[in-house]
């Protein structure tokens, strides 16, 4: 159940951009060694992607900016 | 265009189809009212032209005489469960569309109505095999801007082109929709399927308070994940948000992720939610990091 539950919220956060900061994996107390493993793992990963776009406080206004200079783009290119 | 939009509604505008589709309705309602069927039946009247949620009963049986259907559709069956929680043992008639049968085999499902309790007079409405369009407000989709659709996401599209954006762009377009809610909570008081008494989208814990637009993505990823098992796509949130939010989207997403995973076809019948219930097997295995 737990690892349906959290495919969809995998799913969820992957449709709006978020993917690969969520992971689930089954570690029993009897295995340190998976547990290091796992988590070194995940972490290296998140390095690797850097901070993510939520962190901090959320600038609206550099989404909408990127959006304008996105249109200006397509308006220079298209004439 | 309009040609075929006439085309496709002739039958239904002219005068006899009318007259005798709701006198047949009329009399149905009025037969059910006066040998107490039903306590009182939800539907739409006609007032100054504009097609209301109204219930008739049995001691303005005149009334029922303006009774009408046409393209207006509201959650009917969520008035139905405030009626419901106040008189548990009240019959309660409707005039259900496709959208509002699933969302009453939803309610089914959470208790909020008991079946034998509910009447229901049927118009089917949804686009088919033989009828390309919805005769409701979805008759023909809103069209989008082409600002909104060079940067933000168009409603009209499938969940399949939604997803073929690169990761940073698929991130900003939703959250250029995202920041333009203006937590007028209109999506949640219009959803057939929210009944919750206390809502998480108001909790201060949850969703932090005080300012607009509301925390985002959160707050809307948040009513995304209570969507799961309960969104019966009758798109009336999206119909309702002032700021043209894809939310019809997002929920099939939501809805297409459940059945995908659960096997669960929300509102298609009154099984209970996936969410509830422990399963004998599971065969799937965690993600690859």
């Amino acid at each position: 159940m737990t690892i349906k539950r959290m495919t969809f919220l995998q799913e969820l956060l992957k449709f709006m951009g978020l993917e690969g900061r969520l992971h689930l994996d089954w570690i029993s107390s009897a295995e340190a060694q998976k547990f290091v493993q796992v988590v070194t793992d995940f972490t290296e990963k998140i390095k690797a992607m850097g901070p993510t776009p939520l962190s901090g406080d959320l600038d609206l206004s550099a989404i909408e900016r990127e959006c304008e200079a996105k249109v200006e783009a397509e308006s220079i290119e298209g004439g | 265009m309009e040609e075929q939009m006439k085309e496709w509604l002739e039958p239904y505008s002219t005068t006899d189809f009318k007259t005798s589709a709701f006198e047949t309705m009329q009399e149905q309602v009025k037969e059910w009212l006066d040998q107490g069927k039903v306590d009182l039946f939800l539907g739409y009247k006609m007032v100054e032209e504009h097609p209301l949620p109204h219930f008739f009963t049995k001691d303005h049986l005149d009334e029922v005489d303006d009774l009408i259907f046409g393209q207006a559709r509201y959650s009917l069956e969520k008035i139905a469960t405030k009626i419901a929680a106040e008189h548990p043992e009240m019959k309660i008639g409707l005039l259900v569309r496709d959208c509002n049968q699933r969302a009453l085999n939803v309610l089914y499902v959470w208790n909020q109505l008991n079946p034998e309790n509910v009447e229901t007079i049927n118009v089917s409405c949804c686009p088919s095999k033989l009828k390309k369009h919805a005769d409701c407000s979805y008759l023909e989709p809103k069209k989008s801007g082409s600002y909104k659709k060079m940067v933000g996401i168009d409603n009209n599209m499938e969940v399949a082109a939604a997803e073929e954006f690169s990761q940073g762009e698929r991130y900003n377009r939703w959250l250029y929709e995202f920041q333009k809610c203006l937590k007028c909570y209109g999506c949640r008081d219009i959803c057939p399927v929210c009944f919750c008494k206390e809502c998480s989208l108001e909790h201060p814990d949850l969703i932090a308070t005080g300012s607009i637009p509301p925390e985002v993505p959160i707050f809307h990823l948040v009513r995304a994940v209570h969507m799961g098992g309960r969104c019966i796509d009758c798109g009336l949130c999206e119909d309702a948000c002032p700021s043209d939010i894809p939310l019809r989207l997002l929920y099939r997403k939501v809805s297409e992720t459940v059945e995908d995973l659960f096997g669960y076809k929300t509102g298609t019948h009154t099984d209970q939610s996936p969410f509830n219930l422990l399963e004998d097997e599971v065969t799937l295995e965690p993600k690859p990091l």
